[in-house]
């Protein structure tokens, strides 16, 4: 698995996806709509199907020795390493932008970047990474129907987290804040986030690598 | 030693099948694998290697069950799909560093022997090579983790007709007293007649002959009359007869010769039996 790592770091990424990786610093913007960082982060996934596919990957890596579903393996494990580092990377900026914006009603624009949204963030991640890869390797060939789906799935799902965050007040008072005295009911959905981004990613591996059989190169 | 056994392999589209496709390849030996454009030489090829999925069929290859051991097969198998034509801005030793990771059997000193004999510079990119330089590199790759089987898909097509000689005497080069063997698909009937010493021709997905290429060649005859000799008797058991103002041309089973007295009868070659056959 780690050559099949190797080949997709050096083929298959294009330079700028370490720069994307970056893109944690707009939680320094003291109003802003935090998930909008992250799902940058999903246009740089896609922009690596989209090179690969351009590149005809599908056809080089399997004719090496391994299994059709190796590849999937390998690309699930890629998306869950770009996801994972720029998540960690957008701590410090959010820790940063904490302190550099005390600004006491917090971030007008959405929820703050606490541990709460980082939770939320994984599980928008985990939402991307299923309908994504799945319907991609219906036909390893399409990358505009899967971006549209996941990007539909994506603009509800952030509606619908920040609506529920700012309109309904004990989720406004105990999530949408950095009061480090709240911070143990914001722990539970960091740690949902966390779960529920692992147990998707198996899944998506299981039903990715399931339509990728079929398909014909 | 059998190096390549297919049998039976099934595979449905909805406008082409390949129907119980079987033939196998001895050790040592050079097997041109030849049909029309769309007569499924390259499914043929991709069902062999899983790239598509087949409905039924067994693959084995040293012995070895291709879907059980899928690893261990492909390590034997060198695959060239026509020229190298991925990751065109990628440079030769970038993908050869990312290539030989997946061998163990990976020989360093030798690969870099292919590029010097093969005149392909390492800092060169896949797009900046030629046809034939792409399927020598593709072949430097194949043969640097010591494959033992070579599948290529239509190598020669688009090369020049110096680089197609070039080539066919590499194939030649490499067979020469190992235990590699080659498989390789094409139309150009002239390049089997210089190297191949098995045929298999597929027709609509179906194999309709694979054995030596002289048996081929001499189980058909190549007969020509006038149009007077052209009795309702002789036509059933012509192949492929194609009428001319003066008479007519078709091929003949050499078994079928008795019935061909009084007829100009030549041997025949690849390109007139798949001509003839093809017009059936």
């Amino acid at each position: 698995m780690k050559e099949l790592l190797f080949k997709e770091f050096k083929l298959a990424l294009h330079p700028t996806t370490y720069l994307f990786l970056a893109i944690g610093a707009l939680l320094l913007i003291p109003a802003y709509i935090y998930y909008v960082a992250f799902i940058y982060t999903c246009l740089s996934i896609f922009f690596v199907f989209l090179i690969a596919r351009e590149n005809k990957d599908a056809l080089y890596t399997v004719s090496l020795p391994i299994r059709k579903r190796d590849a999937v393996k390998a690309r699930c494990l890629m998306v869950a390493i770009i996801e994972l580092s720029q998540t960690l990377i957008a701590v410090p900026f959010a820790i940063i932008g904490i302190r550099i914006n005390p600004n006491p009603a917090g971030n007008v624009a959405g929820i703050e970047a606490n541990m709460a949204f980082f939770g939320l963030v994984l599980i928008m991640y985990a939402l991307f990474n299923f309908i994504f890869l799945s319907q991609f390797y219906k036909t390893a060939t399409k990358v505009g129907g899967p971006l549209i789906l996941s990007s539909i799935a994506l603009a509800i799902y952030v509606t619908a987290a920040e609506a529920a965050v700012q309109m309904i007040p004990y989720l406004k008072t105990h999530l949408d804040t950095t009061d480090p005295a709240t911070a143990l009911y914001r722990l539970p959905v960091l740690i949902l986030g966390i779960i529920i981004f692992a147990l998707s990613l198996g899944y998506t591996y299981r039903k990715s690598a399931a339509n990728f059989e079929k398909v014909d190169l | 030693m059998e190096i390549l056994s297919v049998q039976n392999l099934n595979k449905r589209y909805p406008k082409f099948d390949l129907k119980d496709v079987s033939f196998s390849l001895e050790q040592g030996y050079i097997m041109g694998f030849i049909g029309r454009n769309g007569a499924g030489k390259t499914t043929t090829i991709k069902s062999i290697l899983r790239l598509v999925h087949q409905d039924s069929g067994t693959v084995t290859v040293l012995g070895k069950d291709f879907a059980a051991d899928e690893f261990a097969c492909k390590q034997q198998i060198g695959l060239v799909l026509g020229g190298i034509n991925y990751y065109p801005q990628k440079k030769l030793k970038v993908i050869a560093d990312v290539t030989r990771r997946f061998y163990p059997e990976w020989d360093a000193a030798a690969f870099s022997g292919y590029l010097k004999r093969f005149d392909l510079d390492p800092d060169k990119t896949i797009k900046e090579l030629s046809d034939g330089m792409r399927v020598k590199f593709a072949l430097a790759l194949a043969l640097s983790h010591n494959a033992r089987l070579l599948i290529l898909d239509e190598p020669t097509s688009g090369l020049d007709p110096v680089s197609r000689d070039d080539l066919l005497e590499l194939f030649q080069e490499l067979i020469e007293n190992s235990e590699r063997s080659i498989l390789f698909s094409t139309q150009i009937t002239s390049d089997l007649e210089k190297c191949a010493d098995f045929i298999t021709y597929i027709k609509k997905g179906e194999i309709i002959a694979s054995t030596a290429r002289d048996d081929l060649v001499d189980s058909y005859k190549l007969i020509k009359g006038t149009s007077a000799q052209l009795t309702d008797a002789l036509l059933p058991r012509l192949i492929g007869c194609k009428k001319t103002d003066f008479g007519f041309t078709a091929l003949l089973r050499s078994a079928d010769l008795p019935c061909a007295a009084g007829l100009q009868v030549d041997p025949s070659d690849l390109e007139s039996i798949m001509i003839h056959i093809e017009k059936e």
